[in-house]
Formats: structure tokens, sequence, C-alpha cells
């Protein structure tokens, strides 16, 4: 392959990922066929890669061709199977061996699936008068469908029907699946509003496991002053991050578009509340990454071809605990500001030069190589290190026998 | 000033940590002995470095006795007509800027945004004034360089005096894990503060700076008190002043930087309650307006005693980072200010004063960089048109905060502006090369237009490179 320039095809018209392609030199596929094969490097929506891993396409991608999803990716980004295979993953682990490698699963809020969950959280509903809840369409994103939830009639909006007390069955008026979580109303506040952090991380393999994690990431700030007053509850400027729904606001600047960088936040959370507090905030929200992965390691077809570079939404509360919001495959790579454009261009340049290192594929001895860091991303795990040392002391213990 | 008698500076002593501790390690030293005699007592004290530490103790406890008189009066007596003249200037700028809100209120298309009493510009533009009018007592002695935009009859020190006193930070190299928990714990333990100016001097952990801070100011045990004092001033924050409006105006440059929009509300709370604060003006180092009440005249100056000029947020905004308490954070900015930003928009002979730091920063260019100094002088760019905007607001909008309150460090460590001239300096020698190629005042601007990240070192690196 050297020498030879790679093809590139890609569904999103995105600058930041156009200008990488270009500027490495690789030409863009003319094949206008959506199910052409006639690329190398394919950043393509969920849809598409869908269509290409469906047995019914006869698509076989070549050792030359690399892609952005992993076939079934939706059993870690849809919010529904996020939590369906985070909860088996829990039942699965006996309490020693997750306290063990020093997983933690109190991460997600309380949550329940519809409609197949309603009848258990109606149960929790009049068990916890005073909770807020949050309504989520499973597969749906930037915050379209959300609302926050105080009375069960609220829930009319997605059955389509009043919706009673007393009813232990719910049939939604579309077909899609929803999540209703605890609400976490006491949310860390800056300069008293509410925000959510975005964090990207790059898995290139899932057996092993191989995590990369980004070093750039935003918070992303409501326009309004965060209140849990009753008559505010839809007022989504004040509950809900995302970008979408904030650019609607008054108060949004197009200079910042609300997005704080992470390190000022780091910065912020050490000066403010201490190294210590500052510490074991990231080591929470490292490990809810890795317990997250772990929980769709066995689900997730390990495509060779394969690689996702995942969006993590974490929410931190006032004690400074982070809470697993959810992940997003395809986390938007619109550009709102110069410094947004800057961290967007490099995180993609940085993808590209792990998993196409020298903007070639890999071969085996390069495989081999352990680097720890490219760019603006450092392994955060990687299983193959395990399972070598495992090897290790295997061989070592069979020595000694011997 | 108020001088201590024997019994008042035991009953201090007995009110800080550090004399019960030397207490328990006299009496440890001599826990098995009878008779102890004051021989004994001075040997042992000596022997344990207890008579250096007692010494520091009563040192810091005079020091802290004496009260620091607000500066009014220059020794130049020019300098107190020449701020007398300036308050003048500021109250016709406030009614001229009163009648431009009032324009905007009742016409909607006229936007002219320069509501504001001054800016770093005018600031400088009437320190200029001071050449062209040339009165004797300034020009006494002084070799008349028509290249400086400043060149009058203050003390100054020496520009190698200040070069030298900074040059330890080149040296200073990332320290490890072990020395920085020692550090923490020196932050714990110590309460001199000639001990916490050495450790802003060298390093300060980012977890532990509130804390070096309030115990060098003092408010470690005083946050009852702070949350009582600021909450009166919010309450009288509800009678809306006209200053109030251009303080809201003057967040709105803070509300679209990306490291201190979300603390938007928060510093405009701050400033609303400093304006009103009536203790400032005992504690303020310097007079900054000669406070004449005019009679007649709708505004007077407010409670605080000065004018609040643009881009006043930015010296509130990196102290938002250290404290989630609204109050920690007012009472820090209200100490910074008063003891060193005052100095800033002081007309003043001073050290500390503008005029002197500008003057220190024209001597250090013309002689370290001369080239350079011309060129600019050429274009029609002055070198300190040039950066009196990063000195008067220390760099706040050019680095990101971890590098601002590292000057705020070096500040407080050393107890003086200083560092800003040399920041200053390094400023200009980075940015030199561009600068030679620039033609004129527009490619300068230019220049400064770019995405850049000056960083804290490597400012103070340059500072040192010919």
């Amino acid at each position: 392959m050297q020498n030879k320039k790679l093809k590139w095809k890609s569904d999103f018209e995105k600058s930041v990922i156009i200008e990488n392609f270009v500027n490495r030199g690789w030409i863009k596929s003319q094949d206008k066929e959506e199910d052409s094969s006639d690329w190398n490097v394919y950043w393509a929506t969920v849809w598409n890669v869908r269509n290409i891993f469906n047995p019914k396409s006869g698509f076989r991608l070549n050792d030359q061709q690399i892609i952005n999803h992993f076939p079934n990716h939706y059993e870690l980004t849809r919010k529904d199977c996020m939590v369906k295979n985070l909860k088996r993953f829990k039942r699965e682990q006996d309490k020693e061996t997750y306290e063990q490698q020093g997983w933690n699963f109190d991460f997600l809020p309380t949550t329940y699936v519809f409609p197949g969950e309603y009848s258990l959280f109606v149960e929790e509903f009049h068990r916890c008068p005073n909770q807020t809840w949050i309504v989520k369409p499973a597969a749906r994103s930037q915050g379209k469908g959300i609302f926050l939830l105080r009375k069960i009639q609220q829930l009319k909006k997605i059955a389509g029907t009043t919706v009673t007390n007393n009813m232990t069955q719910l049939n939604l008026a579309s077909k899609e699946n929803y999540v209703v979580s605890k609400y976490i109303d006491n949310p860390l506040l800056i300069g008293g509003k509410k925000f959510d952090l975005r964090m990207y991380v790059l898995v290139t393999n899932y057996k092993p496991l191989k995590v990369w994690i980004y070093n750039k990431g935003f918070g992303r700030f409501c326009n309004e002053q965060y209140t849990t007053d009753v008559a505010e509850i839809e007022n989504m400027f004040v509950h809900l991050t995302n970008v979408a729904i904030q650019q609607y606001s008054d108060k949004y600047s197009q200079k910042h578009g609300g997005k704080y960088s992470i390190d000022a936040l780091k910065f912020y959370v050490e000066s403010a509340y201490g190294t210590e507090a500052f510490q074991k905030m990231m080591d929470d929200i490292h490990s809810i990454m890795l317990t997250s992965l772990k929980s769709v390691q066995a689900v997730i077809q390990n495509d060779k071809h394969c690689f996702e570079m995942y969006g993590y939404d974490i929410l931190l509360d006032a004690n400074l605990k982070p809470w697993l919001i959810e992940i997003n495959a395809s986390p938007s790579l619109t550009t709102t500001t110069p410094v947004d454009k800057n961290l967007k261009l490099n995180l993609i340049n940085d993808v590209y030069n792990i998993v196409l290192p020298n903007d070639d594929f890999p071969d085996n001895e390069q495989k081999q190589q352990q680097i720890t860091k490219v760019g603006g991303f450092s392994v955060l795990y990687d299983e193959s290190l395990d399972l070598m040392n495992r090897k290790a002391q295997k061989r070592q213990s069979v020595k000694i026998w011997k | 000033m108020q001088q201590l008698d024997n019994q008042e500076i035991l009953m201090k002593l007995k009110s800080q940590k550090q004399f019960w501790d030397i207490k328990k390690k006299v009496k440890q030293g001599f826990s098995d002995q009878q008779k102890i005699g004051i021989n004994d007592i001075q040997k042992f004290a000596q022997s344990c470095e207890i008579e250096d530490q007692l010494i520091k103790l009563i040192s810091h406890i005079l020091k802290k006795s004496k009260k620091r008189e607000t500066l009014k009066e220059d020794q130049i007596e020019f300098l107190n007509t020449s701020k007398i003249k300036w308050t003048e200037l500021l109250f016709k700028n406030l009614d001229i800027v009163h009648q431009k809100a009032k324009n905007q209120e009742e016409d909607d298309t006229n936007t002219d945004s320069k509501l504001y009493i001054y800016d770093e510009k005018n600031l400088l533009a009437f320190l200029q004034t001071f050449k062209q009018q040339q009165p004797s007592v300034l020009y006494q002695n002084v070799q008349f360089q028509s290249n400086k935009l400043l060149n009058i009859n203050i003390p100054l020190k020496s520009s190698q005096q200040i070069l030298d006193k900074y040059q330890y930070i080149l040296l200073q190299e990332e320290l490890p894990e072990e020395k920085i928990n020692k550090i923490r714990k020196s932050i714990e333990n110590e309460h001199l503060d000639i001990e916490l100016e050495k450790i802003a001097q060298t390093y300060v952990p980012n977890g532990e700076r509130c804390l070096l801070y309030l115990k060098y100011f003092e408010f470690d045990h005083q946050e009852t008190v702070l949350q009582q004092n600021f909450a009166k001033l919010q309450k009288e924050c509800q009678n809306q002043l006209f200053i109030d409006e251009l303080l809201e105006i003057d967040g709105h440059e803070i509300s679209e930087d990306t490291f201190y929009f979300v603390f938007q509300e928060q510093i405009l709370t701050c400033l609303k309650c400093f304006i009103r604060d009536k203790s400032i003006k005992e504690n303020i180092r310097i007079q900054l307006q000669n406070g004449m009440k005019k009679e007649h005249a709708e505004f007077q100056l407010p409670v605080a005693g000065f004018f609040p000029f643009k881009n006043i947020s930015k010296y509130v905004a990196p102290l938002c980072y250290l404290s989630t308490k609204i109050h920690i954070i007012y009472a820090l900015f209200k100490e910074f200010f008063c003891r060193y930003f005052c100095f800033l928009h002081a007309i003043s002979s001073e050290y500390n004063s503008i005029l002197s730091l500008c003057m220190q920063i024209e001597e250090i260019v013309s002689t370290r960089s001369p080239k350079l100094f011309h060129h600019l002088k050429v274009i029609g760019c002055d070198t300190l048109k040039l950066i009196i905007h990063q000195l008067i607001y220390c760099f706040v909008g050019d680095m990101d905060p971890p590098h601002i309150l590292t000057i705020y460090d070096q500040i407080l460590g050393h107890d003086s502006l200083e560092i800003l001239v040399i920041l200053c300096v390094g400023f200009l020698n980075k940015y030199k090369p561009k600068l030679l190629l620039a033609k004129n005042y527009e490619n300068v601007q230019q220049i400064f237009q770019e995405l850049r990240e000056d960083k804290f070192q490597e400012l103070v690196q340059f500072a040192y490179k010919q």
C-alpha cells in the first residue's frame, strides 16, 4: 500500500473530516453509489455501516478498508441497550470480582426502559413522590423528545392517550422505546449554571479491548441559571445542555457557543475543590468509560475493519460524582467556534494517526508496537497487556513447576 | 502607626498556633528537668532553631500590627495636581457616558458601545501629557530622550535590579510529586507571611492556592465574617446605581471569553459590591482618584473612592477559579486590588505605579532591544502602546488562567507588580521577529489577532533573551 494514495469516502459534509483526508493527500472516491466499495477509508453513518455488515448485502470488506463504526455499536450507544447491557454485566459479575477489578456500577441513575419496565417504574415513582424524572427517546439525539416528568399524567406526551396513576401498562404512540431515569437534580454548577461534559474515547479493538482517551473535550453549559423551581421544569434552557437546544437561547454566544474547555474545567475543580477531589473525579470518569465498554465487550461484533470514536456525555453532581448520561456513536463534528474547530480537526487527525499510522494500514509489526500516546490520545486501557502479563505469569508458574 | 506593648505582643503571640507549637517543643525538651534557667532555655532554643522561629513570629506580629496608611500625597507635587486633573477628566467622561447611555435608551439604533469612563489607552495618553507640559521639577537631571513616550524624573529601580530579581524563575524545573507534597504540607502548616511569600515565589500547587492566599491575607479563620460582610453588600446592591450599568456593559467582554464566560454573573456581583464597599477607602494602598466632592454634581465618586474603568472585570475573573464561594472570591479580589492592582491606575511615582512600570519597560526594551524599539517608533507604534493592555490587566485574556494565577502568585510572593515588567519585555521579545517585519500599525494588529498561546514561563525566558 506504500506510495499508493488511499481513497476516502464520507457520508458527512463536515470540514473537520474532509480537511483531514485532503491534508493527507488522500483521494476522494469518485464512485457516487451509496453501496460502492471503491474506498479504503470510510467515515460512514451508522445506517450505512449496518447495511454494509448486513449479510444480505453481500458486501465483504477487504484488508485495505477501514470504517468508523462496529456493526452493532448500538449495544452501547442506544440508551435502552446501554442500560440493558450495563444491568446484565452487573448481574454477571459477582461482587468480589468487580470490586477487585475496581469496577463501580454506581454511575447510572435508576433507569427504566419503556414500555417493558413501565410497571416497575410506576412502583418506584410512587415510592419517591418528590423525585423528578427525565424521559428520553432511546434512539434519538440532540435533545429531541426529552422532557422532565413529575406527574404520571405527563406521559400522555408519549402515550398519545391519557395516562392515569393506576395504569400498569403503557402503550406508546410511536414504536420507539423510551428510557426514564431519575433526574440528577443537584448537578455541579459553575457560575450558577448546569453543564455536562463531552469527552472522546476511541476503541480500536474490543477483543482484546483497547481504549484511548482524548485529552481535550468540553463542558456544555446551559444559558440560564439552574433552578429546581417546578415552574421552570419545562424550561429547557435551564435543564438540557445540548448545544442543539441552547443555541436558540437569547443568551447564546457565537463566540464560545457555551463550550468550556475541559482543561479549564479540570483546573477549576482542582483549584476550588483540591487535588485529591479532582483526582478521584477523573478516576471515577475513567472507571465509567471502562465499565461501560467492558459491559458490551462480549456482545459487540469485533470486526478488524472497524474502530469507533465515542462521545461520552458525563454529568457531575454537586459532590463531584460523575454520572453517565449517554454514549454517542456519532458525536457531532459540527464546529460552532474557532476553538471548537481546532479541537475537532485535531481529534480526527489523531484518530487516523492511530488507526492508520503513517497513512497506511499497519503491518503485523506495527500492530504489536505498544504505543501509549498519539497526539491528544492516551491509552486508557489495553487488555492485551493484561493477557500478555497473565501468559507470562502462567509461563513462569509452569517453569517453576517443571 | 500603632505601637504594641509587651502585653499586647504576648496576647497576639498566644493567638498564633506556632507559639503553642514552640512552647510544646520547649516543654518536651525540658520534661525531665526540675530546675531550668534562662541560659538553659537560650541554649536549647538556639540549638533547635526555636529562637529563629520566635523572632520571625514576633516580627510577623509587629508587621501586621502596623496599619498601612493609604498613600494620598505623592512626593512629587506635580503628580498630585495631575491626579486632580485626571479626576476632573473622569468626572467629565462620566457625564458624557451618562448622556450617551440616555441617548441609547431613547434611540435603539444608536449603538455606540464606548460606555466606560476610561480605558488603558486613555490613561497612557494622560501620562504622556506630563512630557509635553515639561514642568522643570520632573526633568531635573534627566537626559531628555525624545524617542521615549515617558521619560520623567521619578525614582526608578535599575533595570538590572529587576532582571536579577526574577532570574531565578529561569531555573525552575518541573517538581517531582514528592516535593509538591512537601509544599502542600508547608502551606497547610505555615502561617507566617514571609514563609508564604517564599512558597508563592517558587511554586504553588493548584489545589492549595486558595488556602495560601487566604492565609496570607489572614482570612483562613474568618469565613463567617467574610460571608456576613458580603451579604450586607449584596443587600445594598438592591439600590441600583448608574455605575452598575457600566459594570454590566463591562461584563459583556468577559461573557465572550472562553475561560471566564461561566463566571459572568459572579464577576458582576463582586464588582457591584466592590463599588459600594466603604472599607476599600481605608484598605486601599494608594488613592486612585482625588475624592473631591463636587457641589451640585449629579455624580460623586462611588463609596469605594474611585470610578471603575473598562475591563475592571478582568481582575476578578481569574480568582473565580479558586473557590465555589462568592464571598471568598470577593475577599480575595478586594485584597488583590487594594494591595496591588490599585497601583496600575494611580498617578504616582511609587515603584509599583503604572508610571514607574511603563518607564521600566521602555528602559529595558530601548537598551536591550534597541532595533525593535526604534522600528516600532518608526512605524508609528510605540512600545508602550503595544503592551499597555497586557500590563494594566496582568495578561488576563492573553494567557490561560493557570498562567495568570502564576502571575498573581509572583505578585503576592514579591509584594510587587514588577513581574509584569518582565512579562511585557518577554512578550515583545517573543514577537520581535514578526514585529520587525511589520510595516505599519495594521500589520502589528494582525500579528496579535492571530490565534496565540502565551505562557508564563515562556515569556520569562524570552525576557532574558537578547
